[in-house]
């Protein structure tokens, strides 16, 4: 997991590359026939993001993504359905469940490196799918968790926004994606952040210095559960229904795979990753019922031939566009 | 002179294998030690113990005033003590100034954790790594990646991030080893260059002529 060079405007060019997420955002529903896919790949894109923080900056596979996710679309549309309870406040819960989940999962699942940290977190997913599976009463087992509301943002009594609006949503997704987007550089680049990257590069060393590699993990574990339970509710929000797919394991491969074919290096690659995955199915879905099969070729050929996924290619490719375009003007200077 | 690390009837055994056998050791503040002795005679094994990478079965170890036999390696980082590897392991794709930088954040311990403030608002860090790096003549390649200095460079890197915690006590593990006979005097100025600013117990398979030592024997 480790093997990933920093690419090299992955720092430098932080600002600009804001720009370009902005204008993703803004580019997204005006390119695509429907806000609804639009807001789709957001809320993947969140959770490839939060992927990302784990697998990118931590070297840490986690099978358990699938279950943050899960947890927060079941416990925002069970509070939204039995308690009433607003938008946020169901966001909140969803945040605070994922969070709560992914450290009993991380906790325990740390206590392990290598390949049996990754089979820890594969069982926890095993066992996630078969609690909600048999609480049918609550989550509606295999029919899913159907009428869930989509509540208007409101202050009080006055309400601001309705998000009935596909469009409106998208706007609200898109906002909140935004923040989380700002938050996760923010921890990247915070002590925290750097000491993560650390033990992704070696965690012997990272202990030797002085860190209890323990605590940081079990920390960037309970971050990114909190951002995928909230797409997890936002994703319920969208489809106003909880089926039982959210918590299964293919969830979890399915979050992975947008996480690595996007690239691992850059939280822009998540965007890229879910984007990409998401049209590919809406694409070929249309084409072929098979298409998985397709799906998964295209994940063996990234592997092998883009390193660093998506955006590592992307990345490879600028800069030789700006080397080709310096020699030649170099060349030109030189009167060659 | 004060003791700053004393050692009592260490042991560490591995079943009924005892790798190290009870090693009697006092360390004075302000010296430079070197514990040699053959391959296999148990000098890193000692060392593991010193630093908390084992735990020593039976005897105690004693560091500045604290009773260290249960702290784990992180928690020993905090008192004073500081270590390098054997086998260079340093962090290959961070560039050498981030490698020291981290180093010297790691005296704060869980204060690291925090996540919402900049890196570089810690600027004591930053200064530090810059320090260091002019101490090993690396400023020239500060914004290298670790894992693309030579191997020389990468020694004397490995031994100059111990040094970024501010330790009381640096212990180096065969910081020549590998080296090329070239290369070898820039390590031993290095160390008798920290030696004057820090209590140094360092491992080697060979005497140096410019320490005190401190024999093990193998045992069959």
């Amino acid at each position: 997991m480790s093997e990933k060079n920093p690419l090299p405007f992955a720092k430098t060019q932080s600002k600009a590359m804001l720009l370009w997420v902005l204008a993703v955002l803004i580019g997204l529903p005006l390119i695509l026939p429907s806000a609804t896919l639009a807001t789709e790949i957001l809320i993947f894109a969140m959770a490839a993001l939060a992927c990302n923080l784990l697998l990118g900056y931590t070297g840490l596979l986690s099978f358990g993504q699938g279950i943050f996710f899960g947890a927060g679309a079941y416990c925002a549309a069970l509070l939204m359905i039995h308690l009433q309870l607003g938008l946020f406040t169901a966001l909140l819960g969803a945040a605070i469940a994922g969070g709560f989940l992914a450290l009993l999962v991380g906790a325990l699942a740390i206590r392990r490196t290598g390949i049996y940290f990754v089979m820890l977190t594969l069982a926890f997913s095993q066992m996630a799918y078969f609690v909600a599976y048999t609480l049918s009463d609550w989550t509606g087992g295999d029919n899913g968790l159907l009428s869930v509301p989509r509540p208007e943002i409101r202050v009080g009594d006055t309400v601001l926004l309705s998000l009935a609006d596909a469009r409106a949503f998208y706007g609200f997704v898109a906002v909140l994606f935004l923040l989380i987007f700002i938050g996760a550089r923010r921890v990247i680049a915070s002590p925290f952040g750097s000491t993560l990257m650390a033990i992704r590069e070696n965690e012997t060393r990272a202990s030797a210095i002085g860190y209890d590699t323990r605590h940081f993990k079990i920390l960037v574990f309970v971050l990114s559960g909190a951002v995928t339970g909230i797409a997890g509710a936002l994703y319920a929000m969208l489809l106003h229904f909880v089926p039982l797919s959210n918590i299964d394991l293919a969830m979890s491969e399915n979050i992975l795979i947008m996480t690595i074919v996007g690239g691992t290096g850059s939280l822009f690659g998540s965007l890229l990753g879910a984007g990409s995955i998401v049209l590919l199915g809406d694409f070929l879905s249309d084409l072929w019922p098979r298409w998985l099969m397709l799906l998964g070729v295209i994940l063996i050929l990234v592997v092998i031939f883009m390193r660093g996924g998506l955006w590592g290619g992307l990345a490879s490719l600028f800069e030789k566009v700006r080397g080709s375009r310096k020699t030649a003007s170099v060349a030109k200077e030189e009167g060659l | 002179m004060s003791i700053l690390l004393e050692t009592k009837d260490l042991e560490l055994a591995y079943g009924a294998f005892h790798a190290v056998n009870g090693v009697n050791l006092k360390v004075e503040a302000g010296t430079i030690h070197t514990i040699i002795g053959p391959n296999g005679a148990g000098k890193t094994s000692l060392f593991h113990c010193l630093t908390g990478e084992r735990q020593a079965t039976a005897g105690a170890i004693h560091f500045d005033g604290n009773n260290l036999m249960r702290k784990p390696a992180h928690g020993r980082v905090g008192l004073g003590m500081a270590r390098s590897f054997q086998l260079t392991s340093l962090f290959q794709n961070l560039s050498v100034r981030e490698n020291l930088r981290l180093a010297a954040q790691g005296r704060d311990g869980a204060r690291a954790l925090n996540f919402w403030r900049r890196v570089d608002s810690k600027r004591e860090h930053l200064e530090m790594a810059d320090q260091v790096l002019e101490r090993l003549q690396l400023t020239a390649r500060a914004d290298t990646l670790a894992g693309e200095l030579s191997h020389g460079q990468q020694r004397v890197l490995e031994v100059g991030m111990s040094i970024c915690s501010k330790p009381k006590l640096l212990m180096l593990d065969e910081p020549t080893s590998g080296m090329g006979i070239d290369d070898i005097p820039i390590m031993t100025q290095l160390i008798s260059d920290l030696g004057r600013d820090h209590t140094v117990l360092l491992i080697e398979p060979r005497p140096d002529p410019g320490g005190r030592h401190a024999g093990i024997r193998a045992r069959r």
